[in-house]
């Protein structure tokens, strides 16, 4: 008695795994257009409207609409009532809304290499490796952002998300489908008294998100025992009145106890990185002892929509790269306490992937000569034209984002 | 005045007209003949000096309009909604340089870092659209003012004289002109018909 969730990378044989699984076990198949379809009827959105969610790009309209927490919060409702039922198995992108406090859910991945997936694509659908890798490209990007948005996981197919992970370039099909049922049997994906009061707790939040997204609001939504806490995650300045109405809100949902409010991440400046969006080009760290100038490159950047930080010595630059994950660093040479070519050096060695620009005021041709020697990205001098350094950033950006792509 | 009001009255003109990062206090020793070692003496840092006058900012608005809701004689709330977004209008004109602040970016990033300026803000903008919700409740015991959400109605209301005001402020049109069809608006929208 077991709910199956499964994930996957497409062209990575999903469906004839999912057709000997259910087949052989008797489960009732319940795919994304089931629950999408139940969601729209919830919510009177339109069928199109709600697929919209599981797309990486959001409306621009998004921040006055909410349109896409609309959307979730249904299509959870949608996927709570359906786990009042046993012996499910959920494909696609909604199973990952299942909480893990519901513990008898055996959650599967189906992944392979772009190699056979590639393969797959041209049996299956005749398409060429070039139309494939595109497609490939685009569909793990929606499922990268999707599962970014839930857990803050860049990796859809890290292995913490799932209990198994199946690499489908080493199984056959009937492999696949046996090593699942197997799994089932597994204690820990039997049901249990609380899992299922998971379950009980999962539709009141369930419910509890769309009376809050009926009235415009959204907050991270936590039950436990019939109470509730909400998180707020945006900075809110009359938080007090907010706190206020959102309880006022969720105390007249039925079955709500009690209702709490905290402030989580997003109300803090927490991060030193002062935006983190996933299609803000990259992570840039400043590192240059002159603080006027580096806070105005900053505020450029930013105008720019590239996150950055801000560091003035070269030691709190190597502590913040051991600790955090900079994609692109931009450095000055000379600075007190360890200089721009020892940081660079030190980077390299340790974190190679971070591309390091070089901006340096006093840099001689001997200086270039040893930092392009290093690995450094880029070499420029100040003072910088902010659309010279722009360009040298995005085609850093570049160069990582297909090391990426390469990797995986 | 005290040295130190006098620092303050001028640091309010210097940060509102200039903004924060780009007045310093070389300027406003200037400005106001007072040596910065008396400055410094006076206030920690830049930063202190603007929380200060956020502080006096939020005393004054809190005092004035408060006194205005309790001691105003109002027919009924949609009354009191005329009288609270006019005295807001009559606010932002005596207090120029204090909205051109809070109209400013500076003050809202600075308080999503720093607690006690947003502590000021909230303050700040808790008073005025509490005053516009006390209105509206007032309205719909006595029947002046339909039945809508007071929380949400109150913000929105606020959206509006706050944008006025940043009409004025940017002069992207004469504020003035719409005064007499923002009333009316108002009491269209909150009317029970």
């Amino acid at each position: 008695m077991s709910v199956i969730t499964v994930f996957s990378g497409n062209f990575c044989k999903e469906d004839p795994v999912v057709l000997e699984v259910t087949s052989s076990t008797g489960y009732k198949l319940v795919t994304d257009k089931v629950l999408i379809s139940d969601a729209s009827r919830l919510s009177g959105m339109g069928e199109g409207k709600i697929e919209r969610a599981f797309s990486a790009t959001t409306s621009v309209f998004n921040k006055f609409t909410h349109e896409k927490e609309r959307a979730i919060a249904y299509l959870r409702l949608a996927l709570a009532e359906t786990l009042s039922d046993d012996d499910l198995f959920i494909q696609g992108f909604a199973g990952q809304l299942i909480p893990k406090e519901v513990s008898h859910v055996l959650r599967v991945c189906l992944i392979a290499d772009l190699k056979f997936r590639t393969k797959v694509a041209a049996e299956e659908q005749g398409l060429s490796e070039k139309d494939a890798v595109k497609l490939i490209h685009n569909e793990d990007n929606d499922r990268a952002a999707w599962v970014n948005a839930l857990f803050g996981n860049k990796d859809p197919w890290a292995a913490s998300l799932y209990d198994i992970v199946i690499p489908m370039d080493k199984k056959d099909v009937a492999e696949a489908a046996a090593l699942i049922v197997k799994n089932l049997d597994s204690d820990v994906v039997k049901t249990t008294e609380s899992s299922r009061k998971a379950v009980e707790d999962f539709i009141l939040a369930a419910n509890t998100e769309v009376a809050l997204v009926k009235e415009g609001h959204t907050a991270g939504v936590n039950v436990k025992d019939g109470s509730v806490t909400l998180t707020i995650n945006k900075h809110v300045l009359m938080l007090s009145r907010l706190e206020e109405e959102l309880k006022s809100i969720v105390s007249r949902v039925p079955g709500v106890k009690s209702v709490d409010t905290k402030v989580g991440r997003g109300f803090h400046k927490a991060d030193v990185y002062r935006k983190v969006d996933l299609e803000a080009p990259s992570k840039v760290l400043l590192v240059d002892d002159e603080r006027e100038f580096v806070q105005t490159l900053s505020e450029r950047l930013i105008m720019r929509e590239m996150g950055s930080a801000v560091t003035y010595d070269g030691e709190s630059a190597l502590k913040l790269v051991s600790k955090d994950e900079p994609e692109v660093m931009i450095l000055d040479l000379k600075m007190p306490g360890i200089d721009g070519i020892e940081v660079l050096r030190r980077v390299k060695e340790t974190r190679p992937e971070i591309e390091v620009i070089i901006l340096t005021g006093h840099g001689s041709e001997a200086d270039r000569k040893v930092c392009m020697d290093l690995g450094a990205f880029a070499y420029l001098h100040k003072p910088v034209d902010i659309d010279l350094l722009s360009e040298s950033l995005k085609k850093a950006n570049e160069k990582i984002r297909q090391k990426k792509a390469a990797m995986s | 005045m005290s040295k130190k009001d006098t620092i303050l009255q001028a640091a309010t003109r210097l940060f509102s007209e200039k903004g924060f990062k780009e007045t310093s206090i070389a300027e406003l020793s200037k400005t106001t003949g007072a040596a910065e070692g008396t400055i410094f003496y006076h206030f920690k840092n830049k930063e202190d000096i603007f929380l200060s006058i956020l502080e006096d900012t939020r005393n004054r608005v809190i005092e004035e309009f408060e006194r205005y809701l309790k001691e105003g004689k109002f027919d009924s709330g949609l009354d009191m909604i005329e009288g609270a977004t006019s005295f807001y209008f009559y606010l932002a004109g005596m207090m120029e340089e204090q909205f051109l602040l809070l109209h400013r970016r500076h003050p809202h990033e600075l308080a999503e870092v720093n607690p006690v300026c947003r502590e000021h803000l909230e303050a700040i903008y808790n008073c005025f659209v509490n005053g516009f919700e006390q209105a509206i409740l007032l309205g719909q015991k006595d029947g002046s003012i339909r039945k809508m959400s007071s929380k949400k109605t109150s913000l929105i209301i606020f959206s509006m004289v706050d944008g006025l005001v940043r009409f004025k402020t940017y002069n992207l049109y004469d504020a003035g002109a719409l005064h007499k069809e923002f009333i009316e608006l108002c009491r269209r929208m909150l009317q029970k018909k």
